[in-house]
């Protein structure tokens, strides 16, 4: 035991503070042996380890084995795989497709350039490789041969700059806009010979090829001479191809025979897509068996399925998050003492292990999620109701004060919001909460005509990214336009600039460090946590690959005899 | 008869307009452009103005609206801003399927409740009746969304013998489908059972009472004769009425219900809509449950005087 | 005033109308208290109002004190309901829901009554074209979906207590229109209308002062059968997220946030609010049923 303690004691010292905080839990009763497994795997600490010190904190072997283990029978070929997803609010047009079930569905019988995985690795897929020149402002992709489409018609490089440009066209009004603005504009992509696209980028980009990946969900390949009306064909290069599309209902696709990876040629002869109105229906549907997978689900909405011994939840880390703004340019947060006080009042162990159920990691008041490769390794924020009373007194706001928040029903951001509500109470200050539906919330979505942008206190939500160049641009830089804190600071956007420029990755995370540390000190926006990503499987399913962005690879999905 | 049809066609024309106005002005209120609500908060303005412009959001309202009203007299609903589809294949398919739900719990609930009324009435101030009338109240006091959380609970998640939402596989059959339908359908017969029962059971009551009843029972005639050829249609009388009122909650008003079921009716799409502001779509959608409701009261309406002579007389005079 | 002591030989004259008026009303009152629904309903919106008076005396903890680490707690001796999704006592939100229906929904009501009955006095006593211009109105605003009112009234005005009790009061308004319509139009054949006429009364007091008082029956039933629906729709909108906002422990909103978890097993923070809706309706339906018998007689 002792040497077992001492071991233990070792592994805390070289531990994150994310780490040590696990174990402080699993002693204190706080955390069950699941959540500490799972969340201990996640963090990057081996099985084996995590056995090690549950031991020692008491554990038994057995009970540290009872995750919810992957399916890892081989998949019988045949059959058809049903997946459920939110409806697309939407008609099916690559350029405007901008929710979960459309980008889903885009997903699959379109294919990207490069493939953003699990972990945040780019794969190729349709670009064989690529490299840059001039420091990151050009970029050249090799594009694979023998790539046809589903019409037959063969793959080129002149339908990847297509493809491109129609994006970037300011005309078109695409949803890329937001992610190539600033970096890549209309005809700057070019076929240079058979198999090379170059780009040339108005700035050098160290992230690009995520740009260009399936993070950027509307930038599925499409032939050159295409005119609009994806609906009728679903035309791409993917392994599935349209069957049949009933609006409002779902799709179904059928086996591409003629798709060009070998390896990736369906297990399943057919995958059909449900549409499902609400989180709740979704939620019946999986567990009355009317679909095999669930793409995403809520720890709030899908309490149900966590606990359902027939159904398997897969977990990713991601960077999906709540932003709290705090108005910078207004009482009472003008001082940024009182916006650190905000921040140090946040329970955040309640909210990580409470009202996400373990489901998320913590988060540090920046953009810079546990998950992305370039985030810098620094001390985690804790509440502290003491320091937060100091700094408002210091600030002269030592009796509270009262301060309108607003956001919209979705979500748990109506819970977040009354959690907080409660955390403020402490130092005496009021939160009164104005909660309507989105469309209110965000108006006009300029300045002066939404409340989100306009209002002293706000919470907002943001999906997944696999880097964080956009989150760290508008939401912050002092033109970004979803800048609901109002934050201007010149060192800020200069060291963002550096980061973006960056193109090695010790080069990125040392960036990462100052950028870090500089919001953790002026603290506009509280960053609370990043919440996984949970999709839900029927037991007999296995080889479902998702990735926290939405998208779901089902070609080597199929049922476990 | 023709002259009170044709004008209560006339008035009913009317009533449209106005409804089709009413709207109009009312969906203008509501915030946020077209193009912003497709793309969401987060998309470049850039691609929000392009869209718009292409979308002819830009025009001015009246002209707009008088787009839109050349168009329906052509039949030209025109194209749902959200989908980019005819607003009619987005309607129709809504309208089908509500028409489906509507029609399977018409079926069942107004012989139940007829019967039900009737036998309450026959018995009346008997604990039956009194069952009857207080559990048919109970039944529609509880709100529609409680009985679908019940429902599917009992049914669907701890019996699993009926699915939970509403919505059958693609070319699924008949009975298939009507398999889909059972808990929605009895949602709805929960909700309107003690509604239409109470009709039918006030109007038997009435009927019993009245003066060609006593005769026909001192003439000798057998109760359920009596009850079969006399007092069944005046104890329907009401019923129609009522049963007529419901038509437009049946086929605009179950938003919860289809929600729940996930089931994609009218209530759905009109909702989507008025979240999205699809103009073409709101107004037509609101003006399809209008016309069910006006041509229900209307056939009701004729319905009643047919069976009542004495309204017809009064009404023509 | 008594007639019985003097004898003048003449027969009695008849009692004056005031006399017969209360007497009628003292017997609906009696009809009242000798009805066990009506006493039912009342004891038990009698237990509701209390609530709704002394909610926070009444509950056991906080009804907004959340607490996330236990949250969906089953049922125990520390949460007789148990808790909900973000910890709160079910219990305590039960309590303390009864205030807001109990307040919006008679108010909704009430509003809905004021129009409903002026617009059913003016389209009975001036029938002829004004009764056709605004009953088309009233139809049009019929053949609109709840729902539909409710988002945009909604969106224009904010979500709040007050957007719900004009939307439920302007949809109520045709209906209770249509009813008093009918009663008016009865009425207006009465002689003591011509005989107003005929004083050259303006055609307001006539309709206020005169028609109003001899309709009221009809009115008063029509609100309390719409009370029951009032209370009803109140909490469709809640659960479809217009008009009472969180954290408010408002029953059809707790019902919407919990109702997708029933499938996991966590029934309690659904049924106990479910309960109480259904029961409060119940029970005002057996008022309105008590109440529109007293006053058919």
């Amino acid at each position: 035991m002792d040497e077992t303690q001492r071991r233990v004691d070792e592994l805390r010292r070289r531990s994150s503070e994310v780490e040590n905080h696990l174990i402080d839990e699993l002693r204190a009763g706080k955390i069950g042996r699941r959540e500490f497994i799972r969340r201990g795997a996640i963090a990057g600490t081996s099985i084996p380890l995590l056995g090690l010190v549950a031991s020692a904190c008491g554990v038994s072997r057995e009970e540290l084995e009872r995750v919810d283990p992957p399916q890892t029978g081989a998949p019988q070929p045949g059959g058809t795989i049903r997946a459920g997803v939110l409806a697309p609010s939407g008609a099916l047009d690559p350029l405007t497709v901008t929710d979960q079930g459309g980008l889903a569905v885009l997903g699959q019988s379109g294919e990207y350039l490069v493939w953003s995985d699990k972990e945040l690795k780019p794969v190729p897929r349709l670009a064989e490789s690529w490299e840059s020149t001039e420091a990151g402002q050009v970029w050249r992709f090799k594009i694979r041969q023998g790539v046809s489409f589903h019409d037959g018609a063969p793959l080129t490089p002149e339908d990847v700059a297509a493809t491109f440009n129609r994006l970037a066209d300011p005309d078109a009004g695409s949803n890329a806009l937001s992610v190539f603005g600033g970096v890549l504009s209309k005809g700057n992509a070019k076929a240079v010979d058979d198999t090379t696209v170059e780009f040339q980028l108005d700035a050098p980009n160290g992230n690009f090829p995520y740009l260009v990946s399936s993070d950027n969900y509307n930038a599925i390949v499409l032939p050159a001479s295409y005119d609009g009306d994806w609906e009728k064909t679903f035309i791409g290069t993917g392994p599935w191809r349209l069957e049949q599309f009933r609006p409002g209902s779902g799709v179904s696709y059928v086996r591409n025979e003629d798709y060009w990876d070998p390896d990736r040629r369906t297990v399943a002869d057919r995958n059909d897509f449900r549409f499902y109105s609400n989180e709740q229906a979704q939620v019946f549907g999986l567990q009355g068996n009317e679909v095999d997978v669930l793409l995403q689900f809520s720890v709030s909405g899908g309490k149900a399925l966590l606990t359902d011994p027939d159904i398997r939840t897969i977990e990713l880390q991601a960077s999906a998050h709540r932003q709290i703004h705090l108005r910078n340019d207004v009482e009472p947060f003008k001082d940024k003492r009182v916006r650190q006080a905000m921040a140090l009042l946040v329970n955040r162990r309640a909210l990580v292990d409470g009202l996400l159920d373990t489901k998320s990691d913590f988060g540090n008041d920046s953009p810079f999620a546990p998950v992305f490769q370039s985030t810098a390794d620094i001390a985690q924020r804790e509440q502290d109701v003491r320091t937060a009373k100091e700094l408002l007194a210091a600030a002269g706001k030592e009796d509270g004060f009262r301060v309108q928040l607003n956001t919209w029903n979705g979500f748990e951001m109506p819970d977040l919001a009354q959690l907080l509500q409660q955390d403020v109470r402490q130092a005496g200050i009021t939160l009164d909460l104005t909660i309507t539906d989105a469309g209110t919330y965000y108006g006009e979505a300029t300045f002066g005509e939404s409340p989100w942008l306009d209002s002293t206190m706000g919470i907002t939500e943001y999906g997944h990214r696999g880097v964080p160049n956009v989150l760290l641009g508008a939401p912050l830089l002092s033109k970004g336009t979803w800048n609901g804190a109002h934050f201007k600071n010149e060192r800020y956007d200069s060291l963002v600039a550096d980061y973006v420029a960056a193109v090695d990755l010790d080069v990125q995370r040392a960036r990462a460090r100052q950028i870090q540390e500089l919001l953790l000190d002026e603290s506009p926006i509280l960053f609370t946590y990043f919440y996984y990503y949970l999709t839900g499987t029927k037991n007999d399913v296995a080889d479902v690959d998702v990735t926290a962005m939405g998208h779901i690879d089902l070609a080597r999905t199929g049922r476990v005899a | 008869m023709a002259g009170f049809i044709g004008k209560r066609l006339v008035l009913s024309l009317i009533t449209l307009l106005l409804l089709s106005i009413i709207v109009f002005v009312g969906s203008q209120v509501l915030p946020g452009d077209v193009g912003r609500n497709i793309l969401g908060p987060f998309a470049d303005q850039q691609a929000v103005d392009a869209l718009n412009e292409q979308l002819g959001a830009n025009e001015s309202l009246i002209s707009q609206y008088l787009d839109w009203i050349g168009g329906v007299l052509t039949l030209d609903m025109g194209d749902s801003l959200a989908f980019r589809r005819p607003v009619q294949e987005v309607l129709g398919d809504a309208l089908v399927n509500s028409a489906k739900l509507a029609l399977l719990a018409f079926i069942i609930v107004v012989p139940l409740s007829i019967a039900g009324g009737v036998y309450a009435a026959l018995r009346e101030g008997s604990t039956r009746d009194r069952l009857i009338s207080l559990g048919g109240l109970s039944a529609t006091a509880v709100p529609d969304f409680v009985w679908a959380v019940l429902l599917i609970l009992v049914f669907s998640l701890v019996l699993g013998i009926l699915p939970a939402t509403a919505t059958a596989p693609p070319e699924s059959g008949f009975f298939t489908q009507v398999e889909y339908l059972i808990l929605p359908a009895f949602c709805l017969v929960f909700v309107l059972f003690g509604y239409i029962a109470r009709m039918a059971r006030a109007g038997t009551i009435e009927a019993l009472d009245a003066d060609y009843t006593r005769t026909a029972v001192i003439k000798g005639l057998p109760q359920r004769t009596v009850v079969r050829r006399h007092v069944l249609r005046n104890s329907l009388l009401p019923t129609i009425a009522v049963i007529a009122t419901q038509c437009g909650y049946l086929i605009g008003g179950l938003l919860v219900i289809e929600t729940i079921f996930n089931y994609q009716g009218i209530g759905q799409s009109l909702f989507r809509a008025a979240q999205e502001k699809d103009f073409p779509l709101l107004q037509s959608g609101v003006m399809i449950v209008g016309i069910v409701y006006l041509v229900a009261t209307l056939l009701a309406d004729i319905a009643y005087s047919v069976l009542n002579p004495r309204v017809r007389l009064a009404q023509e005079s | 005033m008594s007639t019985a002591s003097v004898d003048t030989g003449l027969p009695a004259p008849a009692a004056p109308a005031g006399d017969a008026e209360r007497a009628a009303q003292r017997e609906r009152f009696a009809l009242l208290r000798s009805s066990k629904t009506f006493l039912v309903g009342a004891g038990i919106l009698g237990i509701f109002v209390i609530c709704a008076i002394f909610g926070e005396a009444l509950a056991p903890d906080d009804p907004y004190a959340t607490n996330p680490l236990n949250d969906l707690a089953a049922p125990s001796s520390d949460h007789w309901f148990g808790t909900d999704r973000v910890g709160r006592d079910v219990f305590s939100r039960v309590i303390v829901g009864a205030r807001d229906i109990l307040v919006v929904a008679p108010a909704a009501t009430l509003l809905g009554t004021v129009i409903g009955t002026a617009l059913g006095l003016i389209t009975g006593y001036y029938r002829g074209a004004v009764d056709d211009v605004v009953s088309r109105v009233i139809d049009a605003f019929l053949a609109i979906p709840v729902v539909i009112l409710g988002i945009l009234a909604i969106t224009a005005l904010g979500p709040s207590n007050l957007t719900v009790i004009i939307v439920i009061g302007v949809v109520f308004a045709p209906v209770i229109a249509r009813t008093v319509r009918a009663a008016v139009l009865q009425e207006r054949e009465m002689e003591y209308v011509a005989a107003a006429q005929l004083r050259n009364e303006k055609a307001p007091y006539v309709m206020f002062a005169e028609i109003l008082p001899n309709v009221m029956g009809p009115v008063m039933v029509e609100f309390t059968v719409r009370l029951g629906y009032a209370v009803f729709t109140v909490a469709t909108l809640s659960f479809l997220g217009f008009g009472i906002q969180p954290p408010a422990p408002d029953w059809g909103v707790q019902v919407y946030e919990h109702y997708g978890l029933i499938s996991g097993g966590y029934w309690w923070p659904v049924l106990f609010p479910a309960l109480a809706i259904g029961i409060l309706v119940i029970a005002v339906n057996m008022i309105a049923d008590g109440i529109a018998k007293a006053f058919e007689r």
